[in-house]
């Protein structure tokens, strides 16, 4: 079986500074996979690298994204290909409401697959059910996007996206963040709803809270732009009791 | 014939030349004589002048005008600028010439008054002496000068007292040169009688590709307690001019909406003009501008709070592609004696390129300490995270940025107040965003029923 996501030896510098050093990471298909690490080790970096950001400069390295090289893909192109990225900080777009913009979405997903998009009767449908899968009780599909939510709305809204638009690997980039404890369960629930055995996620977080809800197959430590420790959901209650400060003792030794 | 060579720009006397001898000037001796020593005075306008100092009428002068003819036009051929679905009071211009056989009333002739002004001033001869020229527009520059001395015909409505007018009043103003480069003068008189209430749209159109010219003065009069809607929609031609003057004037407790909405034209000159006579009055005033190419849009207004207690708001905002240009001048007096007025102005410009530009001006001049007034102004480029964001859900970085430029036109967009007229100037905006040209969409969009927007 091949993986959806293949990185391999990655360096990237931004504005001249090495940021990632070497990173190796295969994930399949079925597979939840969680990155920690601490601030400024390269989490939201290799986030923003695999979803096509401007102003990181690929050094050295390949990432292959269901046989096609990645770095290739224009961010939409990536999108439409079946990633997507849960933004740590969504963006707020006044005056473009959020069913218009998921419209606009599905549409250009479809258009690329060669398929018929659905009509606007399915399209509702479509987001109804997601709703109900998420057990989201939220009427945010006729407000701007983000546009005055709150945090908890924000992540939510991401939520909903990655269940409407359905990706082969959905990174999901502190998705924990600015979160109160029913909301947490509430994303964590999700994430279980839409897992199956053909797509795949990566949670990058600082706190292992996420994972009490979320069993990840695997989890790496990012520590200075390289996984420096890899291992199962355990590895993540280690860092938890311990603290960052073991795995740089670790790493020293 | 005015004999200009080529090469040789447009002088006032050429201008005097082409307009004299068009018809019966509006204007009684008096009026004709103070606007002919205001044409004296004036000289035609130049960089130097403060108002117009971002906006060259070179592009303009250099091209050899004649007078617009009276043109017999069939109404299948104007029937293709309908606003599908707008039920209105309809009359229809074509040279500054009114075309009666294709005008409509469905309000009540007695209760509100529709008609050319030419025919009103022989009608309704008090009224006209006592409105026409009321707001000294030959002051303003020598183009008005010259609509005030010359000008010949034009819209009139009068709405009575207390009469809510039930369906928008829509005066179609169309151009056609038939292969001649033409300029057209209209002179526009409304009077929105106490107590009353219309919404009213201007919209400008050409029937063909020439070189097209209006020079239109229209004068409102809002009076106590009445309400006025006011939309101009410049629909007009790649290669056509427009100086737009329009002076209003407030009485106690009215209410005065405009939008001027400029889509296209090759040098698109609006003055808006408002007085506060009166207090407790309320004026906004809204416009966007979408220029093009070397295209200018220049939208300059002058609100003057000549007594207090009223409010004024501003807000304009424009799209500048390639190396075109908007002006947003906005100037605001407030007299010593006008004490709590309140004024706001807000100007938001996107450029999408590098050779576009801005000239956002505001001018406060405040004769007294108890006002609140306040103005702000934005240029930029379109949000760079914004499109990383919709690009990263598989929308392209070009449709995301049309749905963002348009998210940016609705604001303004949105206070219109003809539901159906807004829709379609929200159907033409996402359009012409798209890719496609407005002077032919105009032509088209009448044929065919409006898409909606989707919205659950």
């Amino acid at each position: 079986m091949k993986p959806i996501l293949k990185i391999v030896d990655l360096h990237v510098n931004v504005e001249g500074k090495k940021i990632l050093n070497g990173i190796n990471l295969e994930i399949y298909a079925g597979q939840i996979h969680a990155i920690m690490g601490p601030n400024g080790s390269g989490k939201s970096t290799l986030a923003s690298v695999l979803a096509g950001k401007s102003g990181y400069e690929v050094t050295k390295g390949q990432i292959i994204f269901l046989d096609k090289n990645l770095l290739e893909l224009s961010p939409e192109e990536r999108a439409r290909e079946g990633l997507f990225l849960a933004f740590q900080h969504p963006i707020e777009i006044p005056g473009v409401t959020l069913i218009n913009f998921l419209k606009t979405a599905i549409e250009e997903i479809y258009k690329h697959r060669g398929e018929e998009p659905p009509s606007a009767a399915e399209f509702l449908r479509l987001i109804r059910s997601k709703k109900e899968i998420l057990e989201f009780d939220l009427k945010l599909e006729n407000r701007s996007v983000n546009e005055g939510f709150s945090g908890g709305e924000k992540k939510k809204n991401e939520m909903l996206q990655l269940a409407v638009l359905n990706p082969k690997l959905a990174i999901l980039d502190e998705i924990d963040s600015g979160l109160d404890i029913d909301a947490l369960r509430q994303v964590a629930n999700g994430i279980n709803k839409i897992k199956n055995k053909e797509n795949a996620f990566l949670l990058i977080t600082h706190y292992q809270r996420l994972l009490d809800y979320v069993i990840p197959d695997h989890v790496h430590i990012l520590y200075k732009g390289q996984i420096i420790m890899s291992g199962n959901h355990n590895l993540a209650l280690d860092v938890e009791q311990k603290g960052y400060e073991w795995i740089k003792k670790n790493e020293t030794v | 014939m005015p004999t200009i060579t080529k090469n040789t720009l447009l002088t006032k006397e050429n201008f005097i030349r082409i307009l004299e001898n068009n018809g019966q000037p509006l204007a009684n001796e008096n009026i004709q004589n103070t606007s002919q020593q205001a044409i004296q005075k004036h000289s035609l306008p130049n960089r130097k002048m403060e108002d117009w100092r971002k906006t060259s009428l070179k592009k303009l002068l250099e091209h050899h005008f004649q007078y617009g003819k009276k043109l017999e036009i069939q109404r299948h051929f104007i029937e293709r600028f309908n606003i599908s679905g707008m039920y209105s009071n309809l009359l229809v211009f074509v040279n500054g010439y009114f075309i009666p056989t294709l005008s409509r009333i469905l309000d009540k002739n007695d209760i509100v008054v529709f008609s050319n002004l030419a025919e009103a001033k022989k009608l309704f001869s008090s009224k006209f002496n006592e409105y026409f020229n009321r707001t000294q527009s030959h002051e303003v520059n020598l183009f008005s000068a010259l609509n005030t001395r010359y000008a010949s015909d034009g819209a009139f409505i009068w709405i009575k007292e207390n009469v809510k007018v039930q369906y928008p009043i829509h005066i179609y103003f169309f151009s056609e040169g038939q292969n001649q480069k033409i300029i057209s003068q209209t002179r526009n008189l409304i009077i929105a009688g106490k107590g009353s209430k219309a919404s009213i749209l201007f919209s400008y159109h050409p029937l063909s590709t020439d070189f097209m010219y209006n020079n239109t003065v229209s004068e409102i009069f809002v009076e106590h307690n009445a309400y006025l809607d006011f939309n101009i929609f410049q629909g007009e031609g790649y290669d056509s001019f427009h100086t737009n003057l329009v002076k209003v004037e407030l009485e106690n407790q009215a209410q005065f909406y405009s939008h001027t909405i400029t889509l296209c034209g090759k040098i698109m000159r609006n003055d808006i003009h408002v007085k506060f006579n009166g207090t407790d009055a309320y004026a906004e005033l809204n416009g966007l501008t979408m220029p093009e190419h070397d295209q200018i849009h220049d939208n300059t207004l002058f609100i003057h709070h000549k007594s207090g207690g009223s409010i004024s708001r501003q807000f304009y905002r424009n799209i500048v592609e390639n190396n075109a240009r908007s002006v947003f001048y906005g100037k605001i007096l407030i007299d010593k004696g006008a004490k709590q007025s309140q004024a706001y102005q807000l100007n938001n410009n996107i450029l999408l390129s590098s050779s576009a530009k801005v000239h956002s001006k505001p001018h406060l001049i405040i004769y007294n300490d108890d006002v609140a007034a306040s103005h702000g102004s934005t240029t930029g480029q379109l949000d760079t995270e914004a499109l990383f964001y919709m690009q990263t859900r598989g929308i392209s970085k070009k449709k995301a940025q049309t749905l963002l430029l348009q998210a940016f036109a609705n604001e303004v967009l949105n206070k219109i107040q003809i539901e159906i007229y807004k829709f379609y100037v929200k159907t033409l905006v996402r359009k012409r965003l798209q890719g496609e040209k407005v002077e032919m969409l105009c032509a088209k969009l009448g044929q065919c029923r409006l898409e909606p927007e989707f919205e659950a």
